[in-house]
């Protein structure tokens, strides 16, 4: 080796040492390097309906009521709002908004704003997922479906420029609470107005530059696939609390390269860990792992239209025969809990009802009285899922127990997320994966997707005394009488099974120690303004 | 364009000189190995491919699993096993497909010559610029997803390359006097190009098989990777080297035998290709190619 080689080597080696990872520069920074797992279609709260997006537009816009930074009750904090009253009947609630409420603009935030922002996602033409959210709102969902054509009489109304008085078709216990949701949230009406009509969808107002916010960060950068860049915004009314100066978002779908980045010092939150990767964290770095409850529910579609599913006997048949508690001890593996219910045991006072269990000699016989005895001569069944060494495993094990316990010889089928999302949305499958994440602490953030005209409720089942129980627990505001209905409601779901309850999946994630204020929350919500960075 | 006089046959006289290649026969020997295991699969092993073991998940490999059993509890030596006849199995059907097509297309452009030629050409060109994968996932999507459609598509994307070198080997001969006589005494065209023309090709034929067949098992596990191919709880190579990488950091022997008996498999085609392209035709021998 002659001396410029080495001297070469020492410089290149030196480097190597000094290198800061992004972890440490944005510990010094204040910058949050986060994984989002998916590229958010878009960052519009009307249009929106993946996690990844709710997660920007959660640092991006502000509702009326906030979370507080570490209260496992979820309990409603001011937001825009820095007060509220609510009427003797419960149905009419009078916010008073913040004087110093503003948007990224400058310009203050008006009850007109909140006014308009309803108005939009009600609006029939726009079709938004998540409008039913609204139809609590008086006549909220009259307008939506387009039987009432005048906004004027929903229950939304701007006494004045700092007074919202919205009100409700029935009282509703969970109001404040579903009121988090990014479906609430206001948007900036010049803004809108600017890029297109009101009721427009994917126009060019969510751009960098284009956004007007009212949060606690303002968009800065929106490179596709790569990252989605926020910036602590200085107008925001509560900016001193804010500790971040950047949060960087990114969208790394693939959970093994994400942990890598991890390892490596590119995030300092992940945004899930793989799957076989959990027990070594368990083992040799307990202190980088969380793995909290989560109200997330992993469960089989059943595409009830179609033979042989169309007889309960077959669906139940199907659910009995599957050992979930072997699925979470030797497969998943990372704090599962068995499903036999779709709402998950832990949100508030609710208990959902348990009516089946692992039962494979129950199992045959009902197979059996559909006239399939030991699975002769059932139709040929594939299950569908996308592509995911966690669907695939569970897919392998559930379609072993069923060949085994019920002689069933079912297909798997792997395809690519949007392929899947177009089969499931369409009705092309005969059993589906799928999984549910509340958008609010209370179970019919759950039970409401099996409404028959729930935006998301892709088996075709539908129960009018199902949709019936719901509507008398949302105007009810006893809560034990609610959870009664809920519980009556869930019976007839779970009696009916168009849908096999697996698992309940716990929010996982790697987290670097400088990153404080990351606090368990069964949303998995991490309000950004209160996150701070450590040195 | 010499050939050697005709004393002994043609094929004792390649053997003579395939013999005298090591690394083709040693290929030879694993190939027939690693098929006969395959096909023997069941003899060889007490497991099942499918069964699974939840409660005992991914163990090193042991007296009693051989190559350590994957994340639910499967055996890997019997995955491998059944793998192997999954990956021969598409390896060589999508190969005869390939030259089903291909030989009699190749052959017939080139006997005919001319226009016919330059179009049957021209529509090899156009296929050939089709993205593959493309072709493939919308076949999988118009059809379903089976295992014989995979043969099929396979085969119909690497038959292109068949027709073409049989069509340049077919042009050469054309010419030759025993074409001419057949022509002479009345032979139809059909007879000439299968009965006389073909057989004098075989031995280009049986080359590119060789090495044809490893790089369609190349193409599954490909598919495989892409989530096209084989679908679980049956195997390939493709699929057990798949679910190897995305554990090998937890569960390395999972990737580490799979690995090593695809590589082996494709070293011993590549290997057993060589030389019999050596023993058969001369002119391209001594790896010019």
């Amino acid at each position: 080796m002659n001396r410029f080689t080495f001297l070469a080597i020492l410089l290149l080696l030196s480097g190597c040492a000094k290198r800061e990872t992004p972890v440490e520069t944005g510990n010094r920074e204040k910058i949050l390097h986060l994984g989002n797992l998916s590229e958010p279609k878009d960052l519009d709260p009307h249009v929106v309906t993946s996690v990844s997006a709710g997660n920007v537009i959660s640092a991006l816009l502000e509702g009326l009521v906030a979370e507080a930074p570490n209260d496992p009750s979820l309990k409603p904090v001011p937001g825009v709002a820095e007060s509220w009253t609510v009427s003797d009947d419960r149905t009419v609630y009078t916010f008073r908004l913040r004087a110093n409420a503003k948007w990224s603009n400058g310009d203050p935030v008006t009850a007109d704003d909140f006014v308009f922002s309803y108005h939009r996602i009600l609006s029939p033409a726009m079709g938004s997922p998540y409008a039913y959210m609204l139809h609590l709102l008086k006549n909220g969902r009259a307008y939506n479906l387009g039987t009432i054509p005048d906004f004027e009489q929903v229950g939304v109304k701007a006494i004045d420029s700092k007074t919202l008085e919205l009100t409700l078709e029935n009282p509703t216990a969970s109001f404040l609470s579903q009121l988090k949701h990014w479906s609430w949230f206001p948007v900036h009406p010049p803004t809108i107005l600017k890029y297109g009509r009101m009721d427009e969808i994917g126009t060019a107002w969510t751009q960098p530059g284009n956004f007007i916010g009212n949060g606690p960060f303002i968009l800065k950068a929106w490179r596709q696939n790569q990252s989605i860049v926020v910036q602590k915004n200085p107008l925001y009314w509560d900016a001193d609390t804010v500790s971040l100066n950047e949060i960087r978002f990114y969208p790394i779908g693939d959970h093994k390269i994400e942990e890598r980045s991890f390892r490596a010092g590119q995030l300092h939150v992940t945004g899930t860990v793989p799957l076989d990767r959990v027990q070594y964290y368990r083992e040799n770095k307990p202190e980088l792992l969380r793995l909290d409850p989560y109200l997330r529910s992993y469960y089989y579609l059943l595409n009830v239209k179609k033979a042989p599913f169309n007889d309960v006997r077959v669906r139940k048949a199907l659910a009995m025969a599957i050992d979930r508690k072997k699925i979470a001890n030797f497969v998943t593996r990372s704090g599962e809990q068995p499903a036999y219910s779709f709402t998950p045991p832990f949100i508030g006072s609710y208990k959902p009802p348990m009516l089946f269990s692992t039962d494979v000699e129950a199992a045959r016989k009902l197979l059996a009285e559909a006239g399939y005895p030991n699975g002769e001569n059932f139709p040929a069944t594939t299950l569908l899922y996308n592509t995911s060494d966690l669907h695939t495993r569970i897919a392998e094990v559930v379609q072993q127990m069923w060949k085994d316990n019920l002689g069933i010889d079912i297909e798997l089928e792997n395809v690519e997320w949007k392929v899947y999302q177009e089969r499931r949305k369409n009705r092309l499958y005969d059993i589906a994966r799928a999984e549910w994440v509340a958008d609010f602490a209370d179970p019919s953030s759950f039970l409401d997707v099996w409404l028959t005209d729930g935006g998301n409720n892709h088996a075709g089942w539908s129960s009018a005394r199902y949709d019936d129980l719901l509507k008398q627990a949302a105007s009810t505001d006893d809560s034990s009488e609610q959870n009664a209905l809920y519980a009556q409601a869930e019976t007839i779901l779970i009696g009916e099974q168009p849908i096999i309850p697996l698992l309940f999946l716990p929010s996982k994630s790697l987290i670097q120690p400088s990153v404080k204020g990351w606090n368990p929350s069964i949303l998995d919500h991490h309000p950004y303004k209160y996150i701070r960075l450590e040195e | 364009m010499s050939r050697k006089p005709v004393k002994n046959s043609l094929w004792a006289d390649s053997w003579k000189q395939l013999r005298k290649n090591h690394a083709a026969i040693a290929g030879l020997i694993i190939l027939i190995i690693l098929i006969t295991a395959s096909a023997l699969a069941p003899l060889l092993t007490p497991y099942s491919f499918e069964q699974q073991n939840l409660e005992l998940g991914a163990v090193k490999p042991s007296l009693h699993h051989w190559l350590g059993t994957d994340t639910l509890g499967r055996d890997l030596f019997t995955r491998l096993l059944y793998g192997g006849r999954t990956s021969f199995l598409v390896g060589i059907c999508a190969t005869a497909v390939s030259l089903l097509i291909g030989v009699p297309y190749g052959a017939v452009s080139g006997y005919a010559g001319g226009k016919v030629d330059s179009v049957m050409m021209r529509i090899v060109d156009i296929l050939y610029t089709m993205p593959f994968t493309i072709l493939v996932i919308i076949l999988m999507v118009v059809f379903g997803r089976n295992i014989l459609l995979m043969f099929g598509a396979i085969g119909a994307i690497q038959w292109l390359v068949m027709a073409r070198i049989i069509r340049g080997q077919v042009m050469a001969l054309r010419k030759q006097a025993f074409v001419e006589a057949a022509i002479a005494i009345g032979a139809s065209h059909p007879r000439i190009i299968f009965k006389h023309i073909i057989p004098n090709v075989l031995g280009i034929i049986i080359v590119y098989t060789t090495l044809t067949i490893p790089h369609v098992m190349l193409m599954e596990t490909f598919l495989s990777f892409l989530g096209l191919g084989i679908q679980p709880p049956m195997s390939s190579w493709g699929l057990l080297i798949k679910d190897g990488a995305s554990v090998m950091e937890t569960y390395p022997w999972l990737l580490i035998s799979p690995a090593i008996v695809f590589s082996v498999t494709l070293f011993s085609m590549n290997f057993l290709g060589d030389g019999l392209r050596d023993a058969l035709d001369p002119r391209f021998s001594k790896g010019k190619f």
